[in-house]
């Protein structure tokens, strides 16, 4: 089984960055709004959910371009709603509350959606420039024949590339940036040096719904837009984030590929690609508690 | 007597009114008031656990310890109605216990970080002008400073914002003997700026050669407060309450 050829090797290694892609997408909000608010928010994956269905249908109604543009901006909108509504009651209480809280949301919007939408997949209408497939022997000239891959899993993974980047960017070269890495170091002295913590990690709260907005219109497609997505892809999400190290943003992407990749090539038996995540998890907090990339004293 | 206990009714440029402050269940500051003349230092001295800085938490408006009941009066404003960064951008600054140096940042994101919101005090050129070892390691990262260097920067840091009020939480703390030489130095330059300040400090000596008054406070209530140097001349008071 491990008589690997040079193209299912080099296909196993596209399936696994495309899954990553997904989880890094989610697992990079869920990590922003716990790093910053100290909130474990399980209704993350129905934030996902919600921005794929709003995607199917702005899609089908306006056109995938509007798509684009409203649903991060719902989602942002949603994001800020949600925390002033409801998370914000919940900071001061213990992590069980927060789980427990968020877990009912989630279900609640679960239930909900199946109400409207059904609990049926609904076909995501994948933009005429996004159909058909990439000849990556034409690309990569060490693969042996013809070798394809779908377009649209490409263009999902380099939109997790250019949201990872643009999210970095935000945090290590603007003074918001400086404001929220500092914050989730100690946010109590920031507010002792005049800074109003509270409303910037409000719109990080907005920030981590608006990356679940953009994962929901490039993923749906990929994911598939029924009810229970949302609950299949919070728990690896969540198991992402804490392998990366909770509040670790570089460990969310370092873990969220190695989850990708590790379902990928475990492909071939199926009991084993479905427990190989718990099994990482395991080895790595039995290894390293804090998480591969976990910063010393966040959350230990 | 410029420091006032109790039931003082001129309005001070500092005044503190029956501050009442819980952590939980513990209730950590009983009572406390006092008022502070514009430009004076006083030392808040006491054991080990007799509510010092949880006072001066209380004042700053942290979250912990809760103020249950009493006002905080800073020149004209109550602070007691305000939230912690509100405070600080009334003018007070809180230098904390274990200097509270943000971690993973360089020396000047830490300095940076103090001028955010308005208004703010001291540019960085000033402070590197004054503290020529912070401008020496202004791209190093801030936690790998030495203990007496992150003093430095604690207080820099707080100079960076408009103070009116700093309170000082064990500058001295943990600090080797020379360096404590230098921070007192550090200080004695603060002092000459006319910035009111309070002082906490398990060293009282040191704390009250900077000091004009002193307070002494014992179980969350304040039990003397007069000169620095009636304090220095009583042997017996010393014993009584700052014997660790």
């Amino acid at each position: 089984m491990f008589d690997l050829s040079i193209n299912a090797f080099f296909m196993q290694l596209l399936t696994g960055l495309q899954m990553g892609s997904i989880y890094v997408l989610i697992a990079l909000g869920l990590t922003l709004i716990f790093g910053t608010l100290g909130v474990v928010n399980f209704a993350h994956g129905a934030l996902y959910l919600v921005a794929i269905y709003l995607a199917v249908s702005i899609n089908d109604a306006m056109g995938f371009g509007m798509a684009l543009v409203l649903v991060p901006t719902i989602l942002f909108i949603l994001g800020l709603a949600m925390e002033r509504g409801l998370i914000q009651f919940f900071y001061n209480r213990p992590h069980t509350d927060q789980i427990l809280v968020t877990f009912g949301l989630a279900i609640v919007i679960q239930e909900l959606l199946k109400w409207v939408f059904g609990a049926n997949n609904i076909p995501f209408a994948i933009p005429s420039w996004g159909n058909g497939i990439i000849l990556m022997h034409e690309w990569f000239p060490f693969l042996e024949g013809f070798v394809v891959y779908p377009k649209w899993r490409m263009i999902l993974v380099v939109v997790s590339i250019v949201t990872v980047s643009a999210v970095f960017a935000l945090l290590h070269w603007t003074t918001f940036g400086l404001v929220i890495r500092a914050g989730m170091r100690d946010s109590e002295m920031l507010q002792f040096l005049g800074v109003n913590i509270n409303r910037r990690f409000m719109i990080v709260f907005g920030l981590g719904s608006l990356i679940a907005g953009i994962a929901g219109v490039f993923g749906g497609p990929v994911t598939q837009v029924s009810p229970e997505v949302g609950m299949h892809l919070l728990v690896p999400s969540f198991l992402v984030v804490v392998i990366g190290g909770m509040g670790s943003l570089s460990g969310a992407v370092l873990a969220g590929i190695l989850i990708g990749m590790a379902q990928s090539f475990t492909a071939y038996d199926i009991n084993l690609s479905t427990i190989i995540i718990y099994l990482i998890t395991v080895i790595v907090l039995l290894v390293r508690p804090r998480g591969l990339l976990g910063a010393k004293g966040v959350f230990e | 007597m410029s420091v006032l206990a109790n039931n003082h009714q001129v309005q001070s440029f500092f005044s503190c009114r029956d501050l009442n402050a819980y952590y939980g269940e513990s209730y950590v500051v009983q009572g406390v008031s006092f008022d502070i003349p514009e430009g004076e230092i006083v030392a808040l001295l006491g054991r080990n656990g007799a509510g010092k800085s949880s006072t001066l938490r209380t004042i700053a408006r942290a979250n912990q310890p809760a103020l249950t009941s009493g006002e905080i009066w800073l020149n004209g404003q109550a602070m007691h109605t305000m939230e912690t960064y509100e405070a600080a951008r009334n003018g007070i600054q809180l230098v904390c216990e274990d200097r509270r140096i943000i971690p993973g940042v360089t020396v000047e994101d830490n300095l940076t970080l103090a001028q955010i919101a308005e208004p703010i005090g001291w540019d960085k050129e000033r402070v590197y002008s004054h503290f020529p070892r912070l401008a020496e390691r202004r791209k190093q990262e801030a936690s790998s400073l030495s203990g007496g260097e992150q003093q430095m920067l604690s207080v820099a840091r707080a100079l960076c914002r408009d103070v009116k009020l700093l309170l000082l939480d064990e500058p001295y703390e943990g600090l080797a003997p020379v360096i404590v030489q230098e921070i007192e130095r550090m200080l004695q330059e603060v002092k000459k700026m006319g910035i009111t300040t309070i002082i906490v400090e398990q060293n009282a000596v040191a704390a009250l050669k900077l000091a004009d008054h002193a307070i002494i406070i014992d179980t969350g209530e304040i039990v003397f407060t007069g000169t620095a140097q009636e304090v220095l001349d009583n042997q017996a008071l010393r014993e009584e309450y700052l014997a660790v």
